[in-house]
């Protein structure tokens, strides 16, 4: 493979990142190449000992789509850290997929019983004094507020258990590249 | 086998390695591809994700120099927690591998 065929490849597999993040991933390996041919190697050599580009740009994604949800917490970053770990190989979705959903429809879940509560709370406290209750109008709008403090609270915290949720998965996928990735390939390779 | 347990153990080791030669002297990836490469036999597209990682985890910096031959080089250099962890990392792997040996039955 020359160095064109490889950068095309790597180019590719970067599809969808961010135009700068392509930008830098591209230098830093034509930056490689001009080194080496200077150290002189020919480009067959240096592509050889660089590896497979298509599996360098699945884990300069991961990495990319991990960076991203570390800077930014929020539901787009994540959904984009889990796809990118779910791209690294086939074999995570079977195992992730019966894990994942569950606790992500749990969360979920959660996260709409937050905004019932909440809303319940407010809806009893404005309303209540005008139901005519009588005496109990501060009971009332008591048990209104405590509704809504209950509603942050469980939102609050349905929030801190979804980061340490996909947080989890990005070391699962941390994990993956380290320690998996090589063993599949080396049996992909061997007859 | 024998094969995937070399990569593996390569892969869980080429962080400390790469803080080890930071540690001596500031270097750009293709150089620490090159050293790393030649002595623990790499393949040597694995350095660039690396190094991307480190930097995410602010285990390292880079800065431009320019260069007589060709474009600017770019230049990694150990942040503070990078050599808290390389120290860290050193006794772990000391610990672990005396303790491989030991059982191996290898003189320490």
């Amino acid at each position: 493979m020359n160095r064109e065929t490889f950068v095309e490849k790597l180019r590719t597999g970067l599809r969808g990142l961010p135009q700068t993040t392509v930008d830098e991933v591209m230098a830093d390996y034509e930056a490689h190449f001009s080194e080496g041919l200077q150290a002189g190697r020919t480009e067959d050599e240096i592509a050889s000992a660089l590896g497979d580009p298509a599996r360098l740009a699945r884990e300069l994604r991961t990495e990319a789509g991990i960076r991203r949800w570390e800077l930014e917490r929020n539901p787009s970053s994540a959904a984009g850290a889990i796809f990118a770990i779910l791209g690294l190989g086939v074999i995570d979705i079977v195992i992730l997929l019966p894990i994942l959903l569950p606790v992500a429809a749990t969360l979920l879940g959660f996260m709409v019983a937050s905004v019932g509560i909440f809303t319940g709370g407010a809806i009893i406290f404005v309303a209540g004094p005008f139901a005519g209750i009588g005496h109990y109008i501060a009971a009332v709008m008591f048990g209104g507020l405590s509704l809504m403090a209950g509603g942050v609270s469980l939102g609050a915290l349905t929030g801190l258990v979804s980061i340490g949720f996909v947080n989890g998965l990005v070391w699962f996928g941390r994990l993956h590249m380290r320690l998996l990735k090589p063993v599949l390939e080396s049996s992909e390779v061997r007859p | 086998m024998t094969e995937a347990i070399q990569i593996q153990l390569k892969r869980g080791v080429l962080e400390l390695c790469v803080l080890a030669v930071l540690s001596r002297n500031d270097a750009y990836a293709y150089d620490i591809a090159a050293q790393l490469a030649k002595a623990i036999d790499m393949g040597e597209g694995t350095i660039y994700p690396l190094m991307r990682r480190m930097q995410t985890d602010r285990l390292v910096e880079t800065y431009l120099v320019e260069s007589s031959s060709g474009p600017p080089r770019k230049y990694y250099k150990l942040t503070t927690s990078g050599r808290a962890s390389l120290a860290a990392q050193t006794i772990e792997w000391t610990a672990f591998s005396e303790a491989v040996n030991a059982i191996l039955g290898a003189p320490q």
